[in-house]
């Protein structure tokens, strides 16, 4: 109950504040506890297109974190081929139950738009980040063009 | 009498664990299967009749040179105590303590830093288990600047808390509920959450094993249990809560460490942080302070780690090669050791030799006992990475037999240990042979044995991670000194009899003045 009243406000919330670079939210009336988005980089080389993502919120939200999973496949250090991803602020350890969804998004998106090798998901594409920029870039723009969606026009 | 009561007095002696010598058993095909039989009634009785005042004699000789010192170690005058502080390598001050011990101790802490700062006594706690109790220097830090060190330990906001609206009612940012300001609290910093919430999240928590290090649901300040308790709704939460803070505490001061013994409450108390060893008075688990894993001197807390990584991933390709069974080298059959010693003999052809290398026992008897060194091959540096691979293996198997044949040593002389106090038992009750205390000194070698033979098993990994080098050959020559003599105190272990105590009043002596050494050498403290 905490939960649904909790999510229907921030939904509102993100709804009204009309972010950027998180757009195009739907959430099944039904079932307000999954949300999918689209996350629209700035960056290169993911600024040639948008990735759609699910945060699902468990039921004892907010005392325990929600997950996201990207359903965009994504060339990222830090996102790994299931779309899984690693984000520090919704860990079980870190997580704080007044954090809301729209600074979950945030960070979110900092992190596709700079990656951070340090702590990758994907080795094999931290290295290439780290040792070898250009191949990376030029690798992650051809990815991008070949597997993500269409950047909304405005 | 002098020495009497000196042996008296070992038998209480915590530090000597029970275990003692076995006997060799030779198996035809797999079926017939013959027992050398320790303590004979007829050799029992012959050597009575021989020796018996004549060995009395000896034991009271061999008990001059003074291996009682070490067992000894609460008994004697002071300057003997100090004499075996220095000469003992092994040596460490340690207190076993209760629970409530612990928490008197932890609470007078509290209590001083409390009364000399006036802080509560759940903030004092907080603020020494964040600087793992350092009284004074907790002391010094608050004086010079106390708010900068309640914000570093994170029991203070860095912004002073703003206060916000005076309306009377607040809507709470967790659960957007609007409710009456008073069932509003926080943890002095600027958040504030309806008690509902609280509950609920500090419940989260506890079940979750968080108790010193819970923090505030908007930032990381953290939360006393002055705090806490009151919003914990039922008398497990709280109980589950304080148990938690218990062992954080004791985690976080480095004077305590838990006894790793299963279901044991007991708190080991030592001045210093040293890989030494620790004997638990109530479970008698022995481990290392350091590291909490089993004893492991004269090898180092990292080199252990390592080295029982290794075996955990390769014990199974070493398992296959090292079998149970070795074949007599004199006349072919088949033997099963089923006891500690590896000094064998067959029980068909009576051929004495070592069950290591299956050489002639004679030639291990001397100074010359080089069945513990590897001998590494001189021309491995020519030869292809097959061949080093290989010479790899086999260098690490070398050691891991060793570890292992000694590993299963001790198990096995633990039961000739039972089968020993059975024997007594009946000898005494029937009063055929001797007292009690007649018996005693077998009991100790067997203690002693099993202690020697747990340092020379250490003895291995120690060795394995050794360079090739003039301290390495000391080292094998000392383990092979140690190996040697331990040998002949368990094949004494397993035939003694009560007139044997000179004998092995001498050969306990010996075995343990070579470990000393071993450890005096190369155990750094």
């Amino acid at each position: 109950m905490a939960a649904t009243r909790r999510l229907h406000k921030e939904l509102e919330d993100i709804k009204k504040s009309g972010l950027k670079s998180f757009r195009d939210i739907q959430v099944d009336e039904q079932n307000i506890l999954t949300w999918h988005g689209l996350i629209v980089p700035e960056n290169a080389p993911y600024n040639k297109g948008a990735f759609r993502i699910e945060i699902n919120f468990p039921a004892e939200y907010p005392f325990k974190p929600p997950k996201i999973a990207f359903k965009t496949k994504i060339y990222h250090p830090n996102i790994d081929e299931k779309g899984q991803v690693c984000l520090p602020i919704i860990s079980a350890e870190n997580w704080k139950p007044a954090t809301k969804t729209d600074q979950v998004i945030q960070a979110l998106v900092a992190l596709v738009n700079d990656p951070e090798p340090e702590h990758p998901l994907r080795a094999d594409l931290a290295e290439e980040y780290s040792k070898d920029k250009k191949k990376f870039m030029k690798n992650a723009e051809e990815f991008t063009k070949k597997n993500s969606e269409k950047r909304p026009s405005d | 009498m002098h020495c009497r009561s000196r042996i008296l007095a070992s038998k209480i002696d915590p530090h000597l664990t029970p275990s003692a010598g076995g006997h060799i058993n030779c198996v035809r095909n797999h079926k017939e299967r013959f027992c050398t039989k320790v303590w004979t009634k007829q050799e029992k009785k012959s050597t009575m009749s021989n020796n018996d005042n004549e060995s009395d004699v000896e034991y009271s000789e061999t008990e001059e040179c003074g291996y009682d010192d070490y067992y000894n170690p609460c008994n004697d005058a002071d300057n003997e105590t100090m004499n075996q502080k220095k000469c003992d390598p092994e040596h460490f001050e340690f207190e076993c303590l209760t629970v409530d011990q612990v928490d008197r101790l932890l609470n007078e802490l509290v209590e001083t830093l409390s009364s000399r700062l006036r802080l509560t006594p759940s903030l004092s706690k907080l603020l020494l288990h964040a600087h793992n109790w350092a009284l004074d220097s907790v002391i010094r830090m608050y004086l010079e600047d106390s708010s900068q060190l309640l914000v570093q330990s994170k029991l203070k906001p860095e912004k002073p808390p703003v206060v916000k609206t005076l309306s009377k009612t607040l809507v709470c940012p967790i659960c957007i509920m609007m409710l009456p300001k008073d069932v509003f609290c926080g943890i002095g910093c600027s958040h504030l959450f309806c008690k509902g919430c609280w509950n609920t999240y500090l419940e989260t928590q506890v079940m979750h094993g968080v108790s010193t290090a819970t923090e505030c649901m908007g930032c990381s300040v953290m939360a006393t249990e002055d705090f806490v308790l009151p919003l914990l709704a039922t008398p497990q939460l709280k109980e589950r809560y304080v148990r938690h803070a218990f062992s954080d505490y004791v985690r976080s001061h480095p004077e305590l460490r838990f006894c790793p013994g299963p279901n044991c409450n007991i708190i080991i108390r030592a001045k210093e942080n040293k890989s030494k060893r620790i004997v638990c008075n109530s479970c008698k688990t022995t481990f290392c302070f350091r590291c909490g894993s089993d004893y492991h001197a004269p090898t180092d807390c990292e080199t252990i780690r390592h080295w029982l990584t290794k075996c955990a991933d390769d014990s199974e390709t070493a398992n296959y090669i090292s079998a149970h069974t070795k074949v007599c080298p004199k006349c072919q059959i088949c033997i099963e050791k089923n006891g500690g010693c590896n000094h064998m003999q067959c029980y068909g052809c009576k051929h004495d030799f070592c069950w290591m290398c299956l050489g002639d026992w004679k030639t291990h008897g001397s100074e010359y006992y080089r069945c513990s060194r590897y001998e590494e091959n001189p021309n491995v540096a020519n030869e292809s990475s097959h061949a080093r691979a290989k010479e790899a293996l086999k260098k690490y198997l070398h050691y891991f037999e060793r570890w292992e044949n000694h590993a299963k040593s001790l198990r096995l002389e633990e039961q000739t240990l039972q089968r020993i106090r059975e024997r007594i038992q009946c000898k005494v009750m029937t009063g055929t042979d001797g007292t009690w205390i007649d018996w005693q000194c077998l009991l100790d070698a067997a203690a002693l044995l099993a202690r020697c033979r747990y340092t020379l098993q250490y003895t291995y990994p120690y060795a394995y991670y050794m360079d090739a080098g003039p301290r390495k050959e000391l080292f094998e020559y000392q383990q092979a000194q140690l190996e040697a003599e331990i040998e002949n105190l368990s094949w004494k272990v397993e035939r003694a009899e009560t007139t044997d105590r000179g004998d092995l009043g001498i050969q306990m002596d010996v075995c343990e003045k070579r470990r000393t050494t071993l450890l005096q050498d190369f155990l750094e403290s």
